[in-house]
């Protein structure tokens, strides 16, 4: 094909895909959201360089529609949450078996360190829980704990690299971004990608936890503000709304078109023509879904709005479900910047920083069954690592904690095809390592995948000569044993 | 107290002298009710307006004697303690209660065979050990393999978006490695040792930023346009622009198969502008730009919805607002450099086009593009005030004539003559901006806190102020090319 020809054929085919694909703004947000979704059409197959956020069909039946990831940064410990480990008692404080794989080896210790806190059966399932977690222990039987998590590489920034975009390097989408980029959003009045950050702090590696990496910027997380007003400027001044923004915003739309025609293939100017149809249905439908007051005073109790210790963690937990229930794609959730990293004090931090989630998690699980929505919503609880079954830090009993470890985690998941009631996998005597049926993050999001309807291998992105998808030709596997089949 | 009866006065008097949170029940009420024991400054008029008057008249010369105390101009620096040589120790994952053994001053280890100097324990010369001078030196003696590398990939960066080295603040391992070494090594020799340095440096220019920046922005690959080739062949060919026909060597058309992140440089890169060059932009085009230089902050404060921007904060001190409006005249229009930065409170404007929160430091920035920004543009009031700004600015420069502000404008805005279809789409949208504003019931149209309320009354000023707005937050103002 001569170049002339291919440009050509570019530029008409993507005034032709702008006309029906990105459409002209004309009053979009008074539409309902139900026109735009009868508007559905698939990504043209001979050219995938125009994006939307338009809801696609995966390759497979979803089970999933949706997914909240409550990211428990820095690394909460296992083996005094979700994974008992009694033969531990008989060594505590003696030297550890074996060899450990510790991360910060100058400074460690091979002393075990049992579990001061108990754990119990619970559920119809007896899954065994720590005293720690007593809100967990209620919704147990919806909850599938996978004990066997591995990442095996060292350190938070390449754990969380690992789970987020399946690679430990910086710069790779992350699971929201592929997740919309196949999927789309059922909103096209709210951001299909939420992140709820911390109103203390950002988790490690900051903003990369919702980069969309070299895919589309279309396909980047947004941040809903920790405090309020969650949504910054939702509205015009009275006498510039209405029919004037209206006219403003269609003079602004051709302006950036014509600025776009000339600079072809510039994915971001595309998100950002995208982001201005986005933003003007959001100043009513953000506000709306935002606005708890009409919650119920029992589902602000449910998620512990109502207590200074839960109330902002469970209105993050609040919003995700009302989020969800209106149709966006993907919520992740982040506690603050370590909170989890108990390299010291583990016996007062990890018990707070238990109180300050457990209650609203378990929350959202039991608010999204009872509205018929935990069938389609996968949720997430976990860290990018878990800890060492010994002792670090050995400067008094109340000074003590443990170190990282990606060898052997706990996570669990519940809803959108999840098996309930079920603690699958091993680490080891001592947690250190996870031994049967080892679940890696590329096995995660293959099993992430199958629930939404996509294959791992199909759902790919053209670049660089080469299709890349977020498993990336690693070993990976479907586990099917946490699926419910039923 | 002495028309109190006498039974009451110890209670009283214990009630009063206790501290206000270790009163009992009873004693509040005691106080409660007798309100007259527990005179203060505040309510001593009520009993006493002569003492009362007396107690101001002291509290105002207080005042006066305190306006006249002489600023102190202090620069907080630490320092050694001279003829003390301090022992560093190692602390357990930083954690200063557990320290382990002493160091000695020194670079990385893996540098020690490839540059010249150590830093020494102590400077026998100098009262204190020295150390940090002894660093500063051996960092730019010229023979460190680090410092000018790392700082011109810093200042390619900021030019390119992206720097030689993509990972700024990690030339280790773990980093990126560079995507033209010879060329790394070459600008940070020639930062060094000037091979020829040009006249407008006027002799000598080792270590010059000014003379590094100007080395960069002549270069070709900095001078390359944005857009693709056979971008500029298809428009040539479409009859879209005026841009002459230029041969396309059938390498071009590949370029973005084989390099689409453009890694080796065979465009200039389209970059959205950087927050802070975001905000001083609209400030430069709606005319008020203060490029006043040095002196304190611009201080910053929280709006009545808890958006920070520049201003005095008025609020007491519980942090309820006063509604008091402070004004702190063209400062608010100096460059965003000069705006206060606190962790806490980052300005708006800033904050949601990526300024960095500063936790850890930030080596680059990320560029987002998400609707919260397009909010911003749409709806906030900094972008609204410098819309109207820069239509009385176009309206002064060009007259009434509609066309003349449309070309005025677009020539501020994007630095060019606007095409005749865009003349003629923008003068459309003018009339129906008038129609819409002429149509609008007056009185209704104050704005929440607009500074300049006369032009409510005035369609046409309202409607440049829409197309003043909509090129502020348009793309061609937005992305560098």
């Amino acid at each position: 094909m001569n170049p002339t020809a291919l440009s050509q054929s570019t530029r008409r085919h993507f005034l032709a895909t702008s006309a029906m694909g990105l459409g002209p703004l004309a009053l979009a947000w008074l539409l309902e959201r139900d026109n735009l979704l009868a508007d559905e059409q698939g990504r043209p197959e001979l050219e995938d360089r125009h994006f939307d956020l338009k809801p696609k069909a995966g390759h497979a039946e979803p089970r999933a529609t949706a997914m909240i990831s409550l990211f428990m940064q820095g690394g909460p410990s296992h083996i005094d949450l979700f994974d008992p480990k009694p033969e531990m008692a008989r060594y505590d404080g003696g030297k550890f078996p074996g060899e450990i794989k510790y991360d910060n080896a100058a400074q460690a210790s091979s002393k075990v360190f049992a579990s001061p806190w108990k754990f119990q059966k619970h559920g119809q399932c007896g899954t065994e829980i720590s005293e720690l977690l007593p809100h967990l222990a209620e919704i147990v039987d919806d909850v599938c704990v996978v004990r066997s998590m591995q990442t095996g590489v060292n350190n938070h920034g390449q754990s969380i690299y690992a789970l987020n975009s399946g690679s430990i390097t910086a710069g790779r989408p992350t699971l929201g971004s592929w997740i919309t980029y196949g999927l789309g959003s059922e909103s096209q009045n709210l951001p299909a990608y939420v992140a709820l950050t911390d109103p203390n702090s950002l988790p490690v590696v900051g903003v990369q936890n919702w980069s969309n990496g070299w895919l589309p910027s279309l396909f980047q997380g947004t941040v809903i503000r920790p405090r309020e007003p969650r949504i910054l400027n939702l509205d015009p001044p009275p006498q510039l709304g209405g029919a004037r923004q209206e006219s403003y915003l269609k003079y602004l739309d051709q302006l950036n078109r014509e600025h776009l025609d000339r600079h072809p293939g510039e994915l971001d100017l595309e998100a950002r023509i995208a982001s201005y149809e986005l933003a003007a249905r959001m100043q009513t439908a953000a506000k709306e879904a935002l606005d708890l007051s009409g919650e119920t005073a029992a589902t602000k109790k449910l998620y512990g709005i109502d207590e200074a210790g839960t109330a902002d963690y469970g209105t993050r937990c609040l919003i995700a479900r009302r989020l969800v229930e209106r149709g966006v794609r993907f919520v992740q959730i982040f506690t603050r910047n370590q909170f989890w990293d108990h390299h010291g004090n583990i016996r007062s931090s990890l018990p707070a920083a238990c109180r300050y989630t457990d209650k609203p998690s378990a929350a959202l699980v039991k608010d999204l069954k009872q509205r018929g929505l935990l069938d389609t919503t996968i949720v997430h609880w976990g860290g990018e690592m878990g800890r060492l079954p010994v002792i670090q830090n050995d400067a008094g009993p109340d000074k003590i904690g443990r170190d990282h470890n990606t060898h052997g985690f706990s996570v669990w998941l519940a809803g959108g095809g999840i098996r309930g009631g079920l603690a699958y996998g091993q680490t080891d005597d001592f947690g250190h390592k996870a031994v049967s049926d080892v679940v890696t993050h590329h096995d995660y999001h293959a099993t992430l995948f199958h629930l939404f309807g996509l294959d791992p291998k199909r759902l790919v992105y053209r670049r660089n000569g080469r299709e890349q998808s977020l498993i990336d030709n690693q070993p990976s596997r479907i586990v099917r044993e946490i699926i419910d089949l039923s | 107290m002495a028309k109190l009866p006498a039974e009451l006065r110890d209670p009283i008097r214990a009630a009063r002298d206790a501290a206000g949170d270790k009163r009992t029940p009873e004693q509040k009420q005691l106080l409660k009710d007798h309100p007259s024991v527990n005179v203060s400054a505040g309510s001593l008029y009520l009993y006493d307006q002569k003492a009362a008057d007396d107690l101001k008249k002291y509290a105002d010369r207080a005042a006066g004697i305190r306006a006249k105390k002489p600023v102190e101009e202090f620069v907080r620096a630490i320092t050694e303690v001279p003829g003390k040589v301090p022992a560093t120790l190692l602390f357990h994952r930083g954690d200063p209660d557990q320290p382990k053994q002493a160091l000695t001053p020194g670079d990385l280890s893996i540098l020690a065979r490839v540059c010249v100097g150590g830093v020494p324990e102590k400077d026998p010369s100098l009262p204190t050990t020295g150390r940090r001078l002894a660093l500063a030196r051996k960092l730019t003696n010229g023979t460190h393999p680090l410092t000018a590398r790392v700082i011109v990939n810093r200042v390619w960066m900021h030019h390119f978006g992206r720097g030689i080295v993509a990972t700024p603040g990690d030339f280790g391992f773990l980093g990126e490695r560079p995507t033209h070494p010879e060329l790394l090594d070459w600008l940070a020799s020639d930062f060094m040792n000037p091979t020829n340095t040009p006249p407008y440096e006027g002799g000598k220019g080792a270590w010059r930023l000014k003379r590094l920046h100007k080395l960069i922005m002549t270069s070709t690959a900095y001078r390359q346009m944005s857009a693709e080739r056979r971008t500029r062949n298809a428009e040539s060919k479409a009859g879209a622009s005026g841009a002459a026909s230029l041969p396309v060597p059938s390498s071009a058309l590949r370029a973005s198969e084989i390099d689409p992140d453009n890694r080796l440089l065979w465009r200039m890169p389209l970059r959205r502008l950087e927050a802070e060059s975001l905000r001083d932009s609209v400030l430069a085009v709606s005319g008020k730009l203060q490029v006043k230089m040095f002196g304190p902050p611009v201080p910053i404060k929280e709006d009545e919805v808890g958006q920070v921007v520049v201003g005095i904060d008025t609020t007491d001190s519980a942090g309820r607002p006063t509604g008091k409006e402070v004004s702190i005249g063209n400062e608010e229009f100096r460059r965003s450099l000069y705006v206060q930065v606190r962790r806490s409170k980052p300005l708006a404007v800033l904050e949601t086009f990526d300024a960095p929160a500063m936790e850890p430091n930030c080596d680059a920035r990320t560029a987002s593009t998400v609707a919260p920004q397009s909010l911003l543009l749409m709806n906030n009031e900094f972008v609204l005030d410098h819309a109207r700004f820069f239509a009385e600015r176009v309206r002064r420069e060009a007259g009434d004539d509609a066309r003349a502000q449309v070309m005025r404008a677009w020539r501020l805005a994007f630095v060019r003559e606007p095409t005749d279809t865009e003349i003629k789409a923008t003068l459309e949208l003018l009339a129906q901006q008038v129609e819409l504003a002429k149509a609008q019931p007056q009185g209704d149209t104050k704005t929440k806190g607009s500074k300049n309320d006369a032009s409510n009354h005035d369609p046409q000023l309202q409607a440049l102020a829409s197309l003043c707005q909509a090129l502020l937050s348009a793309n061609e103002f937005l992305y560098i090319d």
